[in-house]
Protein backbone atom coordinates (compact mmCIF):
# COMPACT_ATOMS: atom_id res chain seq x y z
CA UNK A 1 0.00 0.00 0.00
CA UNK A 2 1.27 3.40 -0.93
CA UNK A 3 1.74 5.96 1.81
CA UNK A 4 -0.31 9.06 0.96
CA UNK A 5 0.28 10.85 4.26
CA UNK A 6 1.07 14.50 3.67
CA UNK A 7 3.77 15.80 5.93
CA UNK A 8 2.76 18.86 7.92
CA UNK A 9 4.81 20.57 10.56
CA UNK A 10 4.09 19.45 14.12
CA UNK A 11 3.39 23.04 15.19
CA UNK A 12 0.77 23.58 12.51
CA UNK A 13 -0.98 20.29 13.26
CA UNK A 14 -1.18 21.07 17.00
CA UNK A 15 -2.54 24.57 16.44
CA UNK A 16 -5.32 23.28 14.26
CA UNK A 17 -6.34 20.53 16.64
CA UNK A 18 -6.42 22.69 19.81
CA UNK A 19 -8.16 25.81 18.56
CA UNK A 20 -11.60 24.56 19.58
CA UNK A 21 -10.28 23.39 22.93
CA UNK A 22 -8.77 26.80 23.64
CA UNK A 23 -12.07 28.46 22.77
CA UNK A 24 -14.04 26.09 25.02
CA UNK A 25 -11.65 26.50 27.93
CA UNK A 26 -11.80 30.29 27.59
CA UNK A 27 -15.61 30.17 27.53
CA UNK A 28 -15.67 28.14 30.76
CA UNK A 29 -13.13 30.56 32.25
CA UNK A 30 -15.21 33.58 31.25
CA UNK A 31 -18.32 31.96 32.77
CA UNK A 32 -16.51 31.28 36.08
CA UNK A 33 -15.10 34.83 36.19
CA UNK A 34 -18.51 36.34 35.38
CA UNK A 35 -20.21 34.34 38.14
CA UNK A 36 -17.48 35.12 40.66
CA UNK A 37 -17.54 38.85 40.01
CA UNK A 38 -21.36 38.78 40.00
CA UNK A 39 -21.43 37.33 43.51
CA UNK A 40 -18.67 39.71 44.56
CA UNK A 41 -20.66 42.69 43.27
CA UNK A 42 -23.78 41.47 45.11
CA UNK A 43 -21.82 41.13 48.35
CA UNK A 44 -20.32 44.63 48.10
CA UNK A 45 -23.72 46.07 47.16
CA UNK A 46 -25.29 44.68 50.33
CA UNK A 47 -22.45 45.51 52.69
CA UNK B 1 8.58 18.96 28.45
CA UNK B 2 7.15 20.21 25.20
CA UNK B 3 3.94 22.04 25.81
CA UNK B 4 1.55 23.37 23.23
CA UNK B 5 1.30 27.16 23.04
CA UNK B 6 -2.47 27.10 23.65
CA UNK B 7 -2.02 24.80 26.60
CA UNK B 8 0.34 27.34 28.15
CA UNK B 9 -2.21 30.10 27.59
CA UNK B 10 -5.06 28.38 29.39
CA UNK B 11 -2.91 27.04 32.22
CA UNK B 12 -1.48 30.50 32.92
CA UNK B 13 -4.97 32.06 32.63
CA UNK B 14 -6.50 29.54 35.05
CA UNK B 15 -3.76 30.03 37.65
CA UNK B 16 -3.97 33.82 37.24
CA UNK B 17 -7.74 33.74 37.76
CA UNK B 18 -7.40 31.73 41.00
CA UNK B 19 -4.62 34.02 42.26
CA UNK B 20 -6.73 37.13 41.49
CA UNK B 21 -9.74 35.66 43.35
CA UNK B 22 -7.54 34.83 46.35
CA UNK B 23 -5.96 38.29 46.42
CA UNK B 24 -9.35 40.03 46.35
CA UNK B 25 -10.77 37.73 49.04
CA UNK B 26 -7.64 38.15 51.19
CA UNK B 27 -7.76 41.94 50.85
CA UNK B 28 -11.46 41.96 51.79
CA UNK B 29 -10.94 39.78 54.84
CA UNK B 30 -7.73 41.21 56.30
CA UNK B 31 -7.67 44.83 55.08
CA UNK B 32 -11.37 45.66 54.94
CA UNK B 33 -12.43 43.43 57.85
CA UNK B 34 -15.15 41.70 55.88
CA UNK B 35 -14.38 38.20 57.13
CA UNK B 36 -17.15 35.80 58.06
CA UNK B 37 -18.47 35.99 61.64
CA UNK B 38 -16.40 33.76 63.89
CA UNK B 39 -16.27 35.13 67.37
CA UNK B 40 -14.55 32.64 69.64
CA UNK B 41 -16.28 33.30 72.93
CA UNK B 42 -18.10 30.67 74.88
CA UNK B 43 -20.89 30.75 77.45
CA UNK B 44 -22.71 28.20 79.59
CA UNK B 45 -25.96 27.72 77.60
CA UNK B 46 -27.92 26.88 80.76
CA UNK B 47 -26.87 30.09 82.51
CA UNK B 48 -27.59 32.57 79.70
CA UNK B 49 -30.23 34.47 81.68
CA UNK B 50 -27.84 35.12 84.55
CA UNK B 51 -24.67 35.73 82.53
CA UNK B 52 -23.72 39.28 81.52
CA UNK B 53 -24.41 40.81 79.07
CA UNK B 54 -27.25 38.41 78.20
CA UNK B 55 -29.03 38.97 81.52
CA UNK B 56 -30.21 42.28 80.02
CA UNK B 57 -30.92 41.89 76.30
CA UNK B 58 -31.58 45.15 74.47
CA UNK B 59 -30.28 47.87 72.20
CA UNK B 60 -27.40 49.95 73.58
CA UNK B 61 -25.77 53.00 72.04
CA UNK B 62 -21.99 52.56 72.17
CA UNK B 63 -20.85 55.48 70.01
CA UNK B 64 -21.80 58.09 67.47
CA UNK B 65 -24.53 56.28 65.53
CA UNK B 66 -23.08 52.98 66.71
CA UNK B 67 -25.19 50.48 68.54
CA UNK B 68 -24.81 47.10 70.14
CA UNK B 69 -27.73 44.73 70.33
CA UNK B 70 -27.47 42.11 73.04
CA UNK B 71 -29.69 39.36 71.75
CA UNK B 72 -30.73 35.91 72.88
CA UNK B 73 -32.30 33.41 70.53
CA UNK B 74 -34.63 30.72 71.73
CA UNK B 75 -37.42 28.56 70.34
CA UNK B 76 -39.01 30.44 68.58
CA UNK B 77 -38.13 34.08 69.09
CA UNK B 78 -35.46 36.75 69.06
CA UNK B 79 -35.08 38.84 72.25
CA UNK B 80 -35.33 41.80 71.93
CA UNK B 81 -37.90 41.80 69.15
CA UNK B 82 -38.70 44.87 67.04
CA UNK B 83 -35.43 46.81 67.09
CA UNK B 84 -35.31 50.43 65.98
CA UNK B 85 -32.17 52.30 64.89
CA UNK B 86 -31.50 55.52 62.92
CA UNK B 87 -30.36 55.54 59.28
CA UNK B 88 -26.63 55.01 58.84
CA UNK B 89 -26.30 53.21 62.18
CA UNK B 90 -23.62 50.58 62.52
CA UNK B 91 -25.08 47.83 64.64
CA UNK B 92 -23.17 45.00 66.24
CA UNK B 93 -25.34 42.06 67.17
CA UNK B 94 -23.96 40.03 70.07
CA UNK B 95 -25.95 36.85 70.21
CA UNK B 96 -26.22 33.47 71.82
CA UNK B 97 -28.76 30.68 71.84
CA UNK B 98 -30.58 29.39 74.91
CA UNK B 99 -31.56 26.03 73.47
CA UNK B 100 -30.79 24.70 69.99
CA UNK B 101 -28.93 25.99 66.94
CA UNK B 102 -30.64 29.02 65.43
CA UNK B 103 -29.85 31.19 62.45
CA UNK B 104 -29.72 34.96 62.24
CA UNK B 105 -30.23 36.45 58.82
CA UNK B 106 -31.20 40.00 57.96
CA UNK B 107 -32.89 39.67 54.57
CA UNK B 108 -31.35 41.83 51.85
CA UNK B 109 -28.03 42.28 53.68
CA UNK B 110 -24.90 40.22 54.21
CA UNK B 111 -25.68 39.68 57.88
CA UNK B 112 -26.04 35.94 58.17
CA UNK B 113 -24.81 33.81 61.05
CA UNK B 114 -25.34 30.54 62.81
CA UNK B 115 -26.06 31.03 66.51
CA UNK B 116 -25.14 27.99 68.56
CA UNK B 117 -25.82 27.25 72.23
CA UNK B 118 -22.59 27.64 74.19
CA UNK B 119 -21.09 30.19 71.79
CA UNK B 120 -21.31 33.95 71.48
CA UNK B 121 -21.73 35.15 67.93
CA UNK B 122 -21.05 38.68 66.68
CA UNK B 123 -22.20 40.23 63.43
CA UNK B 124 -21.88 43.87 62.42
CA UNK B 125 -24.12 45.53 59.88
CA UNK B 126 -24.47 49.14 58.74
CA UNK B 127 -27.96 50.19 57.70
CA UNK B 128 -27.60 52.73 54.89
CA UNK B 129 -31.23 52.74 53.77
CA UNK B 130 -34.33 53.41 55.87
CA UNK B 131 -36.98 50.74 55.96
CA UNK B 132 -38.10 47.62 57.71
CA UNK B 133 -35.65 44.75 57.59
CA UNK B 134 -36.88 41.22 58.04
CA UNK B 135 -34.86 39.01 60.38
CA UNK B 136 -35.21 35.28 59.96
CA UNK B 137 -34.00 32.13 61.64
CA UNK B 138 -32.45 30.12 58.84
CA UNK B 139 -31.49 26.97 60.76
CA UNK B 140 -34.28 24.49 61.29
CA UNK B 141 -34.87 24.74 65.05
CA UNK B 142 -38.13 22.88 65.66
CA UNK B 143 -41.85 22.81 64.97
CA UNK B 144 -42.19 26.60 65.16
CA UNK B 145 -39.14 27.40 63.05
CA UNK B 146 -41.22 28.97 60.29
CA UNK B 147 -42.68 31.58 62.66
CA UNK B 148 -39.33 32.56 64.15
CA UNK B 149 -38.80 36.04 62.77
CA UNK B 150 -38.61 39.64 63.83
CA UNK B 151 -37.88 42.99 62.22
CA UNK B 152 -35.45 45.88 62.46
CA UNK B 153 -36.86 49.31 61.73
CA UNK B 154 -34.43 51.86 60.33
CA UNK B 155 -35.69 55.46 60.42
Amino acid sequence: MKDIHVETSREEQDTKSLKGTLFSVMMVGAFIAFMWFGVFWLFMERY
Amino acid sequence: MKMHRYEEIWLVSAVALIVIFMLITGYQTFALGMGPPSHKETIDPQQVDTTAPFDEPGVYQIGDNEYEVIMTLEAFRFVPGDIEVPVGATVTFTMTSKDVIHGFQIAGTNANAMVMPGYIQKVTQTFHEPGEYLVLCNEYCGAGHHVMSTSITVR
